[in-house]
């Protein structure tokens, strides 16, 4: 099966194509099961592949090149055709990473079938889900980091046609402008750090850029430069501070759109090629430190926003924003058994959340939470996977998000204490504001009686995959952490030569020999590299062995986060579970300035707009600048000097030069010609004689006497 | 008699007419001068004929060719002579400026 793996992102592209092409639009139509079939053979697939790994009869990391296209190049001083590759690398995290996004996605789509029932562009909507997801597959899979970029890139606009399917309206308009635009401008760090990698590798292949930084042959300013650019990228893409202002917008889309750029694809997208490169980051220890401590950020400020928010869309969208934070700040901590994990339960209950939330908001057409209140009456099947999937999120004991989240924070205990305990507030910040958002919209009694009394559960479509997806957010942390098989599909990557340790002048200089395929020392290391790969490769080891014994939170640290955790959770559904809520408005009403920070998101939109407007400004002085000063001074100026010197030049030229020309023309015409004709004009023919007489002698005497 | 001899002979001849041409009043005698001048040079070709190529007669036939060709001018001058003649009655020269322009 996994020689065919190349087919997981084709057929969802395929079927994409024929879904958009394929037949006319019609709310009706029944072309989006092909994209659902489509989905299912990937999943299948994927699931063969993470089963047959775990059974042990699949062998990964698997890796099946193709040539792509050749040119030719010079690199480090020689000249050669360079095959660009393309291919499947399927290792341990891609396999359990497809095995999450093509459930997710085959979820949502079951979903949409139903959810999406009245649309006018029904099919449409269909065809981008199939093709999001294929670009998501492809950034899977891929063995070219280019190949990676170009999916990265379609997502890009997958995104876009997605937050504004409902393009006429302006929310959705102006939210897929700000996200294309923020995520394009996190791009352009990606994009540079590729190209650096290619400048000093020589090749887009992920495993010769990881033997290139393994051997440590790449410099350490180089490598920070990458790992920098990469975090920009994933932050732009993933939704990290200060860039995540596009994606609580980015809920302007259909809801269950919402859920896969929220769960699967676009925002894991980020944490996923931080992941890929990692070995970057641990070569740049400086990039490491940044993305821990944007992480961090990014966990805090949008764990703190959501705890005032009343929009259940909002509520969700912020906390992914939250828990994409923890992902970061666990990867940048060194725990990167810790992030992929979390990224993949967070897949399924994140997904299971926004379908829960869609599921409520199609029974009672608002996002209002305070105008929803005692649904679990009505919406049993919901009001059951939700609280699953908050239970997931909370980190409550044995979901699937404790196991996740104690690994994050037993990761980033032993990277720092400081980040630990802000990690720890925004973790208690989650619980209080999922048990709030799940009080407010399922506890209690009814606040809007109309609206309840409309309120019904949804149909089977609608459901299934929440029932689906409840299962795996209730059992997929277990089922992965059991017998401590995380760390058998997400193993740590290490690189054995810190840069620096290896003498780089020797190894930039036997890099690009190994060359013609540029395959840095794979097969033949110099006896030096291979002499220090040893050493140092011994000390990575005790290095990592003395991580993995102490890769576990202290009992009694383990036992009070569970406990804050629990109390958290019992405290914020004591507050917004009754009839009143004296205890919340007394908060609000207290901390009235605080709340105005958290309601303004911080006044980071405010922040990027006034950004653009001073930009605006600035742009606008230059043209002044360029209009009035260097226009006016250099170019009219110059062109005004150019018009004196050719008033100058032509004076002088009728004054002096025509006059002399004109002296010349004269004197012959007055004075010589008219001294001739003078002589001449008598008519007389034996005066005309005598000159030619005359004239004759003088030539004869002139040839004779010479 | 030498080449020099006829060479000074026909000189003469040809400084007369030019003086004749250039000085006299009546046209007659303006075309008796350019008569004289044809026949220098006729001397002058015969001369040259004799002593350079004493085998050949070339030049005496040139001389014979031009005797004739001035025959015919001085046919077609005593025509004009007349014509001018008819016009203003006079034949002196000076009186002539159909030329002047």
């Amino acid at each position: 099966m996994i020689e065919h793996a190349y087919l997981i992102p084709l057929i969802p592209a395929a079927a994409s194509f024929i879904i958009l092409f394929g037949a006319k639009e019609d709310p009706h139509s029944p072309l989006p099961w092909i994209g659902i079939g489509a989905m299912a053979i990937c999943l299948a697939m994927a699931a063969s592949i993470l089963w047959g790994f775990a059974a042990g009869t699949v062998a990964l990391p698997y890796e099946q090149n193709w040539t792509w296209f050749s040119f030719a190049t010079t690199i480090g001083g020689s000249s050669f055709v360079y095959p660009m590759s393309a291919g499947v690398l399927i290792d341990p995290p891609a396999a359990l990473v497809l095995f999450a996004v093509t459930l997710v996605s085959l979820m949502v789509q079951v979903y949409s079938i139903s959810y999406m029932h009245d649309d006018k562009r029904y099919k449409r909507y269909f065809a981008f889900v199939s093709f999001f997801t294929a670009a998501m597959l492809g950034l899977v899979v891929s063995s070219n980091l280019l190949v990676t970029f170009m999916c990265w890139e379609l997502m890009g606009v997958t995104s876009y046609l997605l937050i504004g399917f409902w393009f006429e309206r302006t929310g959705p308009n102006e939210a897929q402008k700000k996200a294309f635009m923020t995520t394009k401008l996190a791009d352009s760090g990606l994009y540079l750090a590729l190209l650096l990698i290619y400048v000093k590798v020589g090749s887009f292949q992920m495993t010769q850029i990881y033997q290139f930084f393994n051997h440590g042959y790449m410099p350490a300013a180089a490598a920070t430069v990458c790992g920098l650019g990469v975090l920009f990228g994933a932050m732009g893409k993933s939704a990290q501070f200060p860039l995540f202002i596009w994606l609580p917008d980015a809920m302007e889309g259909p809801t269950p759109g919402s859920a896969l750029i929220h769960a699967a694809t676009m925002v894991a997208a980020g944490i996923l090629v931080v992941s890929k490169l990692f070995f970057v980051f641990l070569a740049a220890p400086v990039a490491m430190e940044a993305a821990a401590w944007i992480g961090l950020a990014t966990a805090f400020l949008a764990a703190s926003m959501a705890l005032v928010s009343y929009d259940i869309k909002r509520v969700l969208a912020f906390s992914t924003v939250s828990q994409l934070g923890f992902m970061m700040c666990a990867l940048g901590c060194g725990g990167y058994t810790a992030g992929l994990f979390h990224l993949t339960t967070h897949a399924f209950f994140k997904a299971l959340l926004f379908l829960g939330a869609g599921s409520v908001i199609h029974s009672v057409h608002t996002n209002d939470m305070r105008l929803m209140g005692g649904l679990s009456k009505k919406m049993p099947i919901t009001f059951v996977t939700m609280l699953i999937a908050v239970y997931a999120i909370n980190g409550l004991p044995f979901g699937a998000g404790y196991y996740s989240k104690d690994m994050i924070l037993a990761a980033v205990w032993n990277h720092s204490h400081a980040i630990f305990w802000i990690l720890l507030v925004a973790a208690l910040m989650t619980a209080f504001y999922m048990t709030r958002l799940f009080a407010l919209t399922f506890l209690g009694d009814d606040r809007d009686h109309e609206k309840f009394h409309h309120a019904h559960e949804s149909p089977a479509l609608i459901t299934v995959p929440l029932i689906v997806l409840g299962f795996l957010s209730a059992f997929s942390g277990a089922g992965l952490a059991h017998h401590g098989f995380i760390d058998k599909v997400l193993p740590a990557p290490t690189i054995a030569v810190q840069p620096g340790a290896a003498p780089s002048a020797s190894a930039m200089s036997e890099a690009p020999s190994a060359e013609t395929r540029p395959v840095p020392a794979v097969g033949t290391p110099t006896p030096s590299a291979s002499r220090i790969d040893s050493e140092s490769s011994v000390v990575a080891r005790e290095k990592s062995g003395e991580k993995r014994e102490e890769a576990e939170l202290p009992s009694w640290l383990s036992l009070t986060v569970i406990a804050l955790v629990i109390a958290v959770t019992l405290l914020s559904a004591a507050m917004y579970t009754g009839p009143k809520f004296a205890a919340a408005e007394w908060l609000r009403s207290t901390f009235a300035p605080a709340v105005t920070v958290l309601d303004n998101r911080w006044y980071l939109d405010a922040a990027f707009l006034a950004l653009v407007a001073l930009c605006d400004q600035v742009a606008a002085l230059a043209f002044w600048i360029d209009d009035k000063v260097v226009d006016r001074v250099f170019v009219d100026g110059w062109g005004l000097l150019m018009r004196l010197f050719a008033e100058l030049s032509n004076f002088l030229d009728i004054s002096l030069v025509d006059a002399v020309v004109d002296g010349f023309g004269g004197l012959s015409k007055d004075v010589v010609g008219e001294g001739l004709r003078s002589l001449v004009v008598d008519g007389q023919v034996q005066e005309y004689l005598m000159y030619a007489a005359i004239a004759f002698a003088l030539s004869a005497t002139l040839i004779l006497t010479r | 008699m030498t080449l020099a001899h006829y060479m000074t002979v026909s000189s003469l001849l040809f400084l007369i007419g030019i003086f004749g041409a250039l000085t006299r009043r009546n046209i007659i005698g303006v075309l008796m001068s350019i008569e004289l001048m044809f026949n220098a040079a006729n001397l002058n070709l015969a001369a040259f004929d004799r002593f350079l190529h004493p085998s050949g007669a070339v030049g005496q036939t040139l001389a014979i060719f031009t005797m004739t060709v001035a025959a015919a001018e001085i046919v077609v001058g005593l025509a004009l002579l007349l014509a001018i003649y008819r016009n203003t009655d006079t034949t002196y020269v000076e009186d002539f400026n159909l030329l002047k322009g």
